[in-house]
């Protein structure tokens, strides 16, 4: 047998062999069953996979597993003075390490598993709807993701417990290192920089489990966890190695060791940066499957009318040929049974199908695209951009609706997040989809003389960090009064931008940020309480997702002159009793006069809901809130977005049965657990 | 045949061993002796690659064994001071560990522990768990984890101390019979049992070799003399 596995075998056993390690297996079930139950009870309706909600909840707690069941592996023989008797053995530091890295990291994904199989057991008896589209295969993401990062934690966990001496204080530093640092740092991180809180998002390793889960795997995110991984299993041989000498001469040795620990600690910092450089990103369709149209497809495929040729241009040996063939099939017969536009599927490979390529290639096309054409008009569709519902049906949407381009002026120069950034800190997604829903997004830079264009559709202040000037802000008041639209996303009240001029407007934002119960990664807000407004109404039943958003209020000028001076308030979406999203419009019902262009504004509070990350990171409704809000503002109320109808997570667990799934998932099973690994090292300790 | 060379070590500025240097041939029991703080622990530490010297070899059949650490262990019985062993474990798991430890093959491995056990008289203890056994128990399971490949290289670090009467007068045919197969160096102050078995005596004083004595042939009884004179501060 390989040492390492003679030391991985020891290391299970010593662990099997402690009371304390069915306490810590038993403890850490509970708490993440119970994090899990009160998340799902969360969850309830926002578009997310529940083996996202089930990662979400069980990485709070790894790092305390890791660092539990790691603290003695080292310590313990340093402390009895074994670490003489192994060092004496022909077998490398290294190997000791990753002999001890492995039992730990397998007790780790054996607690992960029971987690794993208590919740599907738990989910297939109570509330089976929540894993439809989702199944055993749809938690392997999730399940890696924990790992990844399971891998990290015992690596660090195991590198503490070769510093310290005593266990205690190994673990100790595990948990500073894993959970305090990051955590607590991150918590500063935000208080010292409030209005860059967008910016930041979701803590890092958090966002990596939510974006795992979800099938959304960057490379440079699993290299980086494997490079620091093996960074600190490095530390953690040096470290043994210099025990060896410890105290005792081998001054050279720590010398070089701490040289080497230097040199190793800049080399996985410049891999991690350049991995993350070239990262590269796939999104598995797992955990979230679609499985129907929604309700806005099916309406745009039943309004249109007539035919309309759609061409795949792809070779038939692309990876994405099978699954957008399907998709494109079934989009052809959705289309059919629904009596509306009929879709003439083609397939044109560019290397056997010369012709059609050429053609496609003078209409635009690239190798990869798929390319929409009625009549004369067509509409190239690259597939890196994807080729979903949503996106599909916008695209016919546009192709059989009368052109008519709206302008979406974003305001620049006040720190706003970028339409045309592609970072997870951009709006470059939302922009693309406005695109596609018929707009046209224009920069405009109120410094200066410019003017807000006639053709101005709407403004959007999507999270100005700087004040507007006076001029600038008498521009946007002016507009306003003269009916324009204002969309405001703000990051906090006193974030600058327009904020100052809301009150007059009849919205106060609120200075504090709103908090409520319902969270899934802990620092988000889950929003599900909508009110009847035109943009509100088609999201009931769907949950939006916004980071620590802040609320909002009538000001003195709401609710108050008459006829086409009365400015109404209507909260749009609350968050327990806070508004968080509010619109304010003035002119309504000024009578027949339909020369009145009611003034609009919405206001969102937080600055960051659709940048890119959050898109990417959860399939919710943000997105359709967004459009809705255009839709609304740009006076295009007929092709307002419908919620999403579809792919959400559903339990249909009432009061009773939800507190019966939480008795089970964190009292009952970690309870039999905790029985059986007493009595295997009870055993153990009974023998002979 | 081991040799060791110019060994030297300093500890916080305190040159705690100094050119040590001496031979051990095959089938001869070396015993080291000294008083507190002359230098024998640190000495066998470094033969047993636990700590480095500053200068100085240690040969084995030739070879420089410090330049291939790894090699050399595999040649190496290490029986440390403190015995600290697995509590948790029944002897006969904590041998069979320590055998797959040391990289003998699996099928092997029980021969080896039950010869080592049988050198050793704990083959009644196969199934007691370590944790239930008294201090010279342990110490006799440490001695059958040093014994356990048929170490070409003996090393054994006060080994008298804790064993019972029974059992010091056993150790002499241990190691004579470890003798067969390794060179042994033991170290420790029990001059009386030492003197019946030894075939060689060094004794270190403020960590140079101060006087060797062959026992080959010699009186037990006035070789036990010279050593104390000698440790006294006298001439051998």
């Amino acid at each position: 047998m390989s040492p390492v596995r003679v030391t991985w075998s020891r290391t299970i056993g010593r662990a099997r062999s402690l009371f304390s390690t069915g306490f810590a297996i038993s403890g850490f079930l509970a708490a993440s069953a119970a994090l899990f139950a009160f998340r799902l009870d969360a969850a309830e309706g926002v578009s997310i996979s529940v083996a996202s909600v089930w990662a979400s909840a069980v990485a709070p707690f790894l790092p305390a597993l890791a660092a539990f069941l790691a603290m003695d592996v080292w310590s313990d023989e340093l402390q009895s003075g074994r670490i003489e008797l192994l060092l004496t053995a022909p077998v490398k530091e290294r190997e000791f390490t990753i002999g001890k890295f492995l039992g730990v990291f397998t007790m780790l994904v054996f607690a992960t598993f029971i987690s794993f199989a208590t919740m599907v057991v738990a989910l297939r008896v109570y509330a089976p709807s929540a894993l439809a589209g989702v199944g055993v295969l749809g938690f392997c993401p999730a399940f890696f993701a924990l790992m990844l990062q399971g891998m990290l934690w015992c690596a660090v966990s195991v590198a503490m417990s070769s510093v310290f001496r005593h266990a205690a204080a190994a673990a100790f530093a595990s948990l500073i290192l894993l959970v305090g640092i990051p955590r607590g740092g991150w918590a500063a991180l935000l208080a010292w920089a409030p209005l860059g809180r967008p910016a930041f998002g979701e803590m890092l390793f958090d966002a990596h489990v939510v974006d795992m889960s979800s099938g959304l795997f960057s490379s440079g995110t699993v290299l980086s966890y494997l490079f620091l991984s093996s960074f600190f299993l490095f530390a953690a041989s040096k470290n043994i190695a210099v025990c060896r000498f410890g105290g005792r001469g081998g001054r050279s040795l720590r010398l070089s060791t701490t040289f080497a620990l230097i040199l190793a600690g800049i080399f996985t910092g410049l891999a991690v940066e350049l991995v993350n450089r070239l990262d590269t990103k796939m999104d598995l369709p797992v955990g979230n499957v679609e499985t129907e149209f929604s309700a806005r497809t099916r309406g745009v495929l039943a309004d249109a009318h007539g035919e309309m040729t759609v061409t795949c241009f792809l070779p038939r040996k692309d990876a994405r040929f099978r699954p957008v063939g399907h998709f494109l099939r079934k989009l052809q017969r959705e289309s059919a049974s629904l009596g509306g536009i009929k879709i003439d599927l083609r397939f044109v490979d560019p290397l056997w199908d010369l012709g059609p390529a050429e053609r496609l290639v003078r209409l635009g096309a690239t190798e990869g695209s798929l390319v929409f054409e009625k009549g004369r008009r067509n509409v190239v569709l690259p597939l890196a951009d994807g080729y979903g519902e949503r996106i599909c049906a916008s695209t016919i949407q546009s192709l059989t609706m009368p052109p008519q381009r709206r302008n979406v002026y974003w305001t620049v120069g006040h720190g706003e997040a970028a339409r045309d950034e592609y970072g997870a800190f951009g709006m470059s997604d939302i922009a693309r989809e406005l695109s596609r829903e018929g707009y046209r997004n224009v920069a405009i830079d109120l410094a200066g003389d410019a003017q807000i264009p006639s053709d101005c559709a709407l403004i959007v202040v999507a999270g100005a960090k700087e004040d507007f000037s006076r001029a600038e802000a008498g521009r946007v008041d002016s507009y306003l009064r003269a009916g324009g639209r204002l969309l405001v996303l703000l990051a906090a009240a006193d974030s600058g931008g327009v904020a100052s001029l809301l009150p007059g407007w009849g919205l106060r934002p609120s200075p504090a940020t709103t908090a409520g119960a319902k969270s899934i990664s802990g620092t988000d807000l889950i929003v599900g309480e909508f009110s009847e407004h035109a943009i509100s109404k088609p999201l009931q039943g769907s949950r939006i997702v916004l980071e620590r958003p802040i609320g909002f209020m009538p000001s003195a000028a709401a609710e108050t002159g008459s006829g086409a001076d009365r400015i109404e308030f209507t909260p749009l979406a609350k968050a327990g009793t806070a508004v968080v999203a509010a619109a304010v419009e003035r002119g309504v019902g000024a009578g027949a006069d339909l020369s009145i262009r009611p003034m609009r504004i919405v206001a969102i509070g937080d600055a960051g809901f659709v940048m890119n990350g959050q898109l990417g990171a959860r399939a919710n409704a943000n997105r359709d809130f967004f459009l809705n809000c255009v839709a609304y503002l740009s006076g295009t109320d007929a092709s307002v977005a419908s919620g999403a109808e579809t792919n959400v997570l559903a339990t249909g667990l009432d009061r009773v049965a939800r507190g019966r799934f939480a008795a089970v998932v964190a009292g009952a099973v970690p309870f039999v657990v905790l029985l059986l690994l007493m009595a295997v090292a009870a055993r153990r300790r009974r023998r002979g | 045949m081991f040799e060791v060379r110019n060994i030297a070590f300093t500890y916080r500025k305190k040159q705690v061993l100094r050119d040590v240097s001496f031979v051990v041939s095959p089938g001869e029991v070396v015993c080291v002796i000294g008083a507190n703080g002359a230098g024998k622990t640190t000495l066998l530490k470094v033969l047993a690659t636990l700590v480095a010297p500053d200068s100085g070899v240690v040969m084995v059949d030739g070879q420089n064994a410090l330049a291939r650490p790894l090699r050399y262990r595999r040649q190496l019985g290490y029986l440390p001071e403190h015995v600290a062993l697995y509590e948790d474990m029944t002897v006969k798991e904590y041998l069979n560990y320590r055998a797959a430890l040391k990289g003998e093959p699996v099928k092997r491995i029980r021969r080896r522990v039950d010869e080592a056990c049988e050198m050793c008289r704990i083959s009644d203890l196969l199934r007691a768990p370590i944790g239930s056994l008294s201090a010279g128990l342990k110490k006799r399971v440490a001695l059958a984890d040093a014994l356990l490949l048929r170490p070409r290289v003996l090393l054994l670090d006060d080994f008298l101390a804790g064993l019972d009467s029974d059992m010091r007068e056993a150790a002499g045919s241990v190691l004579s019979a470890a003798a067969a197969f390794s060179s042994v160096i033991v170290t420790g102050h029990e001059l009386d049992d030492f003197a019946k078995w030894a075939t060689m005596f060094f004794v270190l004083k403020d960590g140079v070799i101060a006087s060797s004595l062959s026992a080959v042939g010699v009186d037990r009884a006035a070789l036990r003399g010279r050593l104390a004179a000698v440790l006294k501060g006298g001439a051998a």
